[in-house]
């Protein structure tokens, strides 16, 4: 009988979770495009990619798991695709996409600016999407790798280069304070 | 001697099993080992916190009308009829209207009572949000619902199944610890940390699956009905 009410109700889930967690995809993209444009474009990618696989599942939990990661990595995508745009040959990994001039993204990174202040933007893109993915989103080193189109051992590096430097900022923040 | 590398390989669990062993006792033994990765991953924690950015209200209407082309475009093709309007959804529409009113009025008869089964959680979680929560409110209690309702289901769930699930929990709960970090709540973001270790117990098969979910589900109701009893404050004082 569940089983029967939790395929009747997944129109009605779809709608909950889109209601209910669409901020929590939005904000995570924006943490790893740094950039409004991009993060809405990643999470609309995966919503119509959940919606054209909605019978495949199982309960609320389920969808918002899946349509989360998969808008993570589109905004990866998006975000290294915006880099090959910009041609930036001289500083490779150091990218950071481009702000787009709409008060939006200017709201945006204002905000991610006053924030990530010092730390986060000592950062590069890979750096700064490496850390994001493995300690706020918890992803495997593999899947890291995987995403980022590199290997395990040079995601472990890229995660300790981006701890060591974020934690000498904030050694020096916490003595300054 | 234990490098903060290790330490931090060890939070992230990507240690293989011996070395996560050594790791684990050695942290067991040595309360200072213990206080370094705690202010080490505080540290990391705030780095990466940042504010909440509400979704423009256009890129809301975007995404919804993004979903409906979908649902009306050539992609659902080999459906005659467009998703909504088939008899079957209709029905289930119907049933799903009488179930919810159902509930409405057995909530309305019970308004003290903590919910438990996971229909009625997933009833809590289709309520729509409360005017004066904030997204931070209303998110965690999605959170401890759907955490609640994926706990129940463990027992029937496959290995892989399972093991995926517990590691969504916990990945999950890691962010809403660092959001109750933020949101100035560290005893909240404590609880849903003490999460993790007892969910790699079940998921490694040192400890007892019923008792353990029983545990977490008790505190997961504890924080949901306190969370409750915190909204519902300010409107008995209107």
């Amino acid at each position: 009988m569940l089983t029967l009410l939790q395929s009747w109700v997944r129109p009605d889930a779809f709608q909950t979770v889109l209601n209910e967690r669409s901020g929590r995809w939005y904000n995570a993209c924006l943490r790893i495009t740094r950039d409004a444009d991009l993060a809405a474009d990643a999470v609309q990618e995966a919503l119509l990619k959940a919606w054209d696989r909605r019978d495949d599942f199982r309960g609320e939990a389920a969808l918002d798991s899946w349509i989360h990661r998969i808008a993570i990595n589109a905004a990866i995508d998006l975000t290294r695709r915006r880099k090959r745009r910009a041609e930036d040959e001289f500083d490779d990994d150091g990218f950071e996409a481009e702000p787009t001039a709409s008060p939006e993204s200017e709201y945006v990174l204002d905000a991610l600016g006053r924030d990530l202040a010092v730390a986060m933007q000592r950062l590069s893109t890979t750096e700064r999407q490496t850390f994001l993915l493995k300690h706020v989103e918890g992803w495997r080193l593999e899947e890291i790798a995987e995403s980022l189109h590199t290997n395990v051992n040079n995601t472990k590096s890229t995660l300790f280069r981006a701890i060591r430097k974020l934690r000498v900022d904030l050694k020096v923040w916490s003595s300054e304070s | 001697m234990i490098s903060d590398d290790e330490l931090l390989l060890y939070y992230y669990r990507e240690l293989d099993a011996p070395e996560r062993a050594r790791v684990g006792a050695a942290i067991a033994e040595q309360p200072e080992l213990a206080r370094r990765l705690q202010a080490l991953v505080a540290r990391l924690d705030t780095a990466a916190s940042m504010p909440e950015v509400p979704v423009p209200a256009h890129t809301r209407q975007r995404w919804q009308a993004a979903l409906e082309r979908a649902a009306n475009g050539p992609c659902v093709a080999p459906r005659t009829r467009s998703f909504f309007t088939q008899p079957r959804w209709q029905a289930a529409a119907a049933a799903v209207v009488s179930v919810a009113i159902v509930l409405g009025v057995q909530q309305l008869m019970m308004p003290s009572s903590i919910q438990t089964t996971p229909g009625t959680v997933a009833a809590t979680t289709n309520e729509p949000a409360e005017p004066n929560a904030s997204a931070y409110e209303h998110g965690l209690k999605w959170h401890l619902a759907s955490t609640e309702q994926q706990l129940a289901s463990l027992d029937e769930a496959s290995p892989e199944e399972r093991a995926r699930l517990i590691e969504t929990i916990i990945g999950q709960n890691r962010i809403y610890a660092l959001a109750a970090e933020r949101a100035g709540e560290p005893q909240l973001a404590r609880v849903l940390r003490a999460f993790t270790p007892i969910l790699e117990g079940v998921a490694d098969g040192r400890t007892e699956t019923a008792s353990s979910v029983a545990q977490l589900s008790f505190e997961l109701r504890v924080m949901q009905a306190r969370l409750g009893a915190d909204a519902a404050a300010p409107s008995n004082t209107l």
